[in-house]
């Protein structure tokens, strides 16, 4: 149900965009993908950290779940962004990426979701220790987090922070997308998380 | 508090002891150490690139590497008959372990630079421009910010028995933040740039010496803090 009501957001948010919100040129309608992605990157990563420090206190397994879905689902999102940004900064500025505080930020937000599912993946031993483990990097990386927002805001760049939308058909396209996305988003954590506990039980219960 | 001390001292002359003994961390850094310095080298050279703007940057790759290299015996050389077992079953706070294992990778990475700098400064031919307080600075904090985090990776690492290779990728993608305001802050060290940038060179907070400088504080203490306070959940058995 709520994936349906994230689809049909999706179209209308496309809709819109496409059919009365329509930036000019063209190639900056990207950005109706390219926002709502890196929302979600982030507040993925906000959900990792909750789930990190949930795990460090209960030690239940529920909450290195979420954290593995959370950091599969955020690694999406996080590529959605650096994807569409480099489709953008090609049509815009004639390059694919530049050394700029903003662009070199959403990079790295990518490598440590990246650095998080390989750290995951490797390491051997029981599963509470692969689990704690995990937290702490969980948590020690979003400590760079930050520095992805603020150096949205404050630091003199390329990249421009408060694009504006003049028109209410482009906010509500993008007011539609960002609704969209977050939905997914969240649909996405709670499937994975589902699959791992069915893992999880399938693992401790092995059919005869 | 007198215990604290004593205890942080143990562990220290233990380690420093066994290095002592055994030579084997600091010949080792300082030999990678050289040979990235001597590629690098050759490579500017033979790509005809101002020696002034690599050689800065070589002294970070080859701090990063060597350190991370240190970092691995840190607790590599404790699991010889399980001897992290004993250091974790002695009477002392987890933490101050933690902070005696940073205060000896410290001293190592110290030892290093006091060695490579001037071999750098000799084969890419820098001029410091008698700023040996800036330099003495940027290294010091370069240095903690590094050992900070690899101490407790490498710690992580050790205990779940994960290969090596792991360390470097999760100590670099975290110090990522603070190598840039660093490489940035020897470049203005050794003129390779001027020390006010504008525009988009002002690249993450580091517009000038100073905020530079700030940055790497701000970044030492925030990662020091935390992998002091998240040790101990490490550790646990």
């Amino acid at each position: 149900m709520l994936l349906l009501s994230a689809f049909v957001l999706l179209l209308g948010s496309t809709w819109t965009a496409l059919m009365i919100g329509q930036i000019t040129p063209v190639a900056r309608n990207i950005l109706y993908a390219h926002i709502p992605g890196s929302i979600c990157a982030l507040l993925c990563f906000i959900v990792l950290l909750v789930a990190s420090i949930g795990y460090l206190r209960t030690a239940r397994p529920q909450w290195d779940m979420v954290a593995a879905a959370s950091a599969e689902v955020g690694m999406i999102f996080a590529t959605v962004l650096n994807l569409t940004g480099m489709i953008f900064s090609r049509a815009e500025w004639g390059v694919w990426w530049t050394p700029s505080p903003r662009l070199i930020t959403s990079g790295l937000l990518w490598f440590l979701y990246v650095v998080y599912l390989i750290l995951r993946s490797s390491i051997r031993g029981p599963r509470y220790l692969q689990a704690r483990v995990c937290a702490v990097f969980g948590i020690i990386a979003f400590l760079d987090v930050p520095m992805v927002l603020i150096s949205a805001r404050f630091v003199p760049d390329v990249h421009r922070p408060n694009f504006s939308f003049e028109s209410d058909s482009q906010r509500l396209a993008l007011f539609m997308g960002i609704g969209a996305m977050m939905i997914l988003a969240a649909v996405f954590i709670w499937l994975k998380t589902d699959i791992l506990k069915n893992q999880h039980k399938l693992e401790k219960e092995p059919a005869c | 508090m007198r215990y604290f001390w004593l205890s942080i001292k143990a562990v220290f002359v233990k380690d420093i002891v066994v290095e002592l003994r055994a030579r084997q961390v600091i010949p080792t850094m300082v030999v990678l150490g050289m040979l990235i310095v001597w590629i690098l080298r050759t490579a500017s050279e033979a790509a005809s690139i101002s020696a002034i703007v690599i050689g800065p940057a070589a002294l970070w790759i080859a701090f990063l590497f060597s350190g991370l290299l240190a970092q691995e015996r840190a607790f590599a050389v404790e699991q010889q008959n399980d001897c992290i077992y004993g250091l974790l079953l002695a009477p002392v706070d987890v933490g101050t372990i933690f902070l005696a294992k940073l205060l000896v990778n410290v001293v190592m990475l110290c030892i290093f630079e006091i060695i490579i700098v001037p071999v750098v400064m000799i084969s890419f031919g820098l001029d410091i421009h008698g700023r040996w307080a800036g330099l003495a600075g940027v290294l010091l904090l370069g240095n903690l910010g590094i050992c900070g985090v690899g101490t407790l990776f490498s710690a992580m690492v050790q205990l779940a028995r994960s290969f090596g290779s792991l360390l470097s990728i999760i100590v670099l993608v975290i110090l990522m933040p603070m190598m840039i305001p660093a490489t940035l802050a020897m470049l203005m060290l050794f003129g390779a740039i001027p020390d006010e940038l504008s525009g988009v060179g002002g690249l993450m907070f580091a517009g000038n010496f100073k905020s530079a400088i700030g940055y790497m504080i701000a970044f030492d203490a925030v990662f020091v803090t935390a992998c002091w306070l998240l040790f101990g959940l490490v550790v646990k058995e």
